[in-house]
């Protein structure tokens, strides 16, 4: 069983994807590729309304290397944070 | 040391908010499975959403035989009830909004419920009844669709990376009534269990069998909700990511349904024909193909795509109308010129095998999936890159 992981204050995001709408497996996907457009220790944030992101982001980044450092909740959506490997 | 009232808290949070792991999720949904065939039937989707479809085609005139009722009708009353399931979990985790995505995703959810429908006419199921209790019942024709709802994914995964070179999806649309306060969900579950009296209470002929089909296809939905349990990630993700974790969950799922449900035949408490549908081989096999790489494009199966209607995600709607929709004018073409006939033989596994080997066969069928995918996990040989 799962507890959602908080995203710290004053993150310095370098670039944000907007996922939201999108539903399984299109936000996952479209992260993988907008990961690709950012340097080595630089932040992506992704906007999602999808809550199966809550466990697909977290579970992608722990394959693929990069930290997850969390959510936030907004009004309607959710704020995801990815630092780059 | 923690109060009673910490201790209470705790246990809630553990059962309604945090997700279950997909394991937890894959034995829970074995179980009610084995709790559904005890009861009378088989676990099974598309029959109660192409009765509520038949519903308005016989409305409009297109059809001439007046549909069962819905109220009353075994396929129909479990997916009202994993609908309800499912709904509670989402209002208790508050997680239920309905989410309006993209025109882009509408178009890809009417196009491949479409697709799916033909799909799951062709196999006489989804990936419920021709595939998942296919295999618990120790029918060929869920192997068969196994192997080619494995090949769809991977055209439908193909697919989606097409899309993403070249299609933008656009801005969503608005997110709404998803404040509902938790306690609606509470609510809905003493709702659940007045609906069950009201069944048990009343005079219509096998009125009382619908509460059980209502109570535990909600158990069902609860379960998918909770476990976020998806069959499209299943067979998916070792192609995409690699995870195995679902795709695991599944196998397992399979391999102890099978137990439960082939000790009842085998017992001789429930009949031996029970889901073993005339297609074998090929019927199966194509249906499994087309909705395979049709349900990797909607992002949810039969069952996948039900709960996610009960979260309020609207291209999930859009999915379940048209697949619905499409199924039922399919099955009735199907009925009408006798196609329905060709599309395979009915062969139970233990006609041939005996009940120890078909459960061989099913369990070693499971297993080289779990191995492969578990193997896969750690290499990527499988793994598909963009």
């Amino acid at each position: 069983m799962s507890d959602t992981k908080i995203a710290p204050d004053g993150l310095q995001v370098a670039h944000t994807l907007d996922a939201k709408g999108l539903s399984c497996p299109m936000p996952l996907l479209r992260t993988k590729k907008e990961i690709e457009k950012i340097k080595s220790g630089e932040i992506l944030e992704i906007l999602g309304t999808d809550p199966g992101s809550r466990n697909d982001i977290p579970g992608w980044c722990s394959r693929a290397g990069h930290e997850y450092l969390g959510e936030k909740e907004d009004s309607g959506f959710i704020r995801f944070y990815v630092k780059k490997k | 040391m923690s109060t009673i009232g910490e201790k209470v808290n705790e246990i809630y949070d553990s059962f309604f908010k945090k997700t279950w792991s997909p394991m937890t999720g894959g034995i829970m949904l074995a179980l009610l499975a084995i709790f559904m065939f005890a009861w009378q039937r088989p676990w099974g989707i598309v029959g109660g959403i192409r009765n509520w479809s038949d519903w308005i085609f016989y409305a409009v005139g297109i059809f001439d035989e007046e549909p069962p009722n819905p109220l009353y009708y075994s396929s129909s009353v479990m997916d009202l009830g994993l609908l309800a399931g499912a709904w509670i979990s989402a209002v208790v985790a508050r997680e239920f909004a309905f989410r309006m995505p993209p025109v882009l995703e509408l178009w890809k959810g009417l196009i491949a419920g479409i697709f799916m429908g033909i799909g799951s006419a062709l196999a006489f199921g989804c990936n419920v009844g021709g595939f998942y209790s296919a295999l618990h019942n120790l029918a060929a024709n869920g192997l068969t669709m196994m192997v080619g709802l494995i090949a769809g994914v991977i055209v439908g995964l193909k697919y989606l990376y097409w899309e993403m070179e070249h299609l933008t999806p656009g801005p969503a649309g608005p997110t709404f009534l998803g404040n509902i306060p938790p306690v609606f969900g509470i609510l809905g579950i003493f709702g659940l269990i007045a609906c069950a009296y009201a069944y048990g209470y009343s005079d219509v002929e096998d009125a009382g069998l619908m509460a059980g089909y209502l109570l535990i296809g909600s158990g069902i939905g609860f379960v998918f909700h909770r476990s976020r349990l998806c069959m499209v990630n299943a067979f998916r993700e070792p192609f995409m990511t690699g995870e195995a974790a679902m795709g695991k969950a599944i196998a397992i799922s399979v391999i102890l349904g099978t137990f439960g449900i082939a000790i009842m035949k085998y017992m001789e408490l429930r009949p031996e024909e029970a889901y073993v549908v005339p297609a074998f081989w090929w019927g199966s096999l194509v249906g499994g193909f087309i909705f395979g790489a049709a349900m990797v494009v909607a992002g949810g199966c039969g069952s996948g795509s039900l709960w996610r209607v009960a979260e309020g995600q609207i291209k999930l709607w859009v999915v379940i109308i048209s697949f619905a929709m499409t199924n039922s004018l399919i099955r009735y073409w199907f009925e009408e010129t006798g196609f329905i006939d060709k599309l395979g033989q009915p062969v139970y596994l233990p006609d041939i095998f005996g009940y120890g080997g078909s459960i061989f066969i099913i369990i070693a069928a499971m297993l080289i999936w779990y191995i492969v995918i578990d193997w896969n996990e750690e290499s990527n040989k499988f793994v598909i890159e963009m």
